[in-house]
């Protein structure tokens, strides 16, 4: 029987917020700042650039997605 | 909690209408730019003589700023707070991660300003400035958007 996904719980939110706020040991950061974009990820990204623009193609409209993916990112768990 | 309606058009039309030397900047900038990111709050770096100015703009939307413009000068960052929660910092300069200082005033001559809506503008730091200002801090987080941001630039470059 599959499961459904349930939304993150708060507790959940909070922890990764943590993990991705904690900032790195120095020299970590740099090596992962060093290594250098590929070409598959470069247009992986405008991909979606190409989407998102296509789709929102106003900056209001671009906020207001904004607001309602966080929204749904945040809604309490059943 | 839903409990109330927060006017994001409203928001930024008062910070236009201030006056004030305001850049949005953090992942809201990006967001602005094109790039689907998940974000829950604002982040704003204001210039150091405007913070009172901003405070002002944003009060009737019942937001509270959590240091006196005179704390925050001291302290270099505070915050707004209704519902929604603004981050706004107020240096006239910030290091990066790796020393490099960045000044408030080189950002806001390099600025790029997008209409929210017509009457509307926000202005957002020019693309490589917004990537130095993700290297304030060295999270994970911010090396992602550096990627992203470095693929923009690159776009920008070659149209």
């Amino acid at each position: 029987m599959s499961r459904a996904i349930q939304p993150a719980t708060d507790a959940t939110r909070a922890r990764l917020k943590a993990l991705a706020d904690k900032p790195l040991p120095l020299e970590e950061w740099r090596r992962r700042a060093a290594i250098p974009l590929t070409d598959d990820e470069r247009e992986r990204t405008l991909e979606l650039v190409r989407w998102f623009r296509r789709r929102y193609p106003t900056a209001a409209e671009r906020l207001a997605y904004a607001r309602r993916a966080y929204k749904r990112w945040a809604r309490p768990a059943a | 909690m839903e409990g109330y309606d927060f006017d994001e058009i409203d928001f930024f039309r008062r910070v236009a209408l201030s006056g004030a030397r305001a850049l949005l900047i953090g992942r809201r900038a990006l967001v602005l730019l094109g790039l689907p990111l998940l974000t829950a709050d604002y982040d704003f770096w204001v210039h150091i003589d405007d913070a009172a100015v901003f405070n002002a703009a944003l009060y009737p939307m019942g937001f509270v700023a959590t240091r006196t413009p005179e704390e925050a000068r001291t302290k270099g960052r505070y915050a707004l707070e209704n519902d929604e929660h603004v981050d706004v910092l107020v240096a006239r300069g910030v290091p990066t991660v790796d020393g490099v200082r960045v000044a408030f005033d080189d950002l806001w001559a390099r600025r790029r300003t997008l209409a929210v809506t017509p009457g509307v503008e926000v202005s957002i730091p020019c693309i490589s400035d917004l990537i130095a200002t993700k290297r304030f801090a060295a999270r994970p987080k911010d090396l992602e958007d550096i990627r992203l941001l470095e693929t923009l630039k690159s776009e920008d470059e070659a149209s």
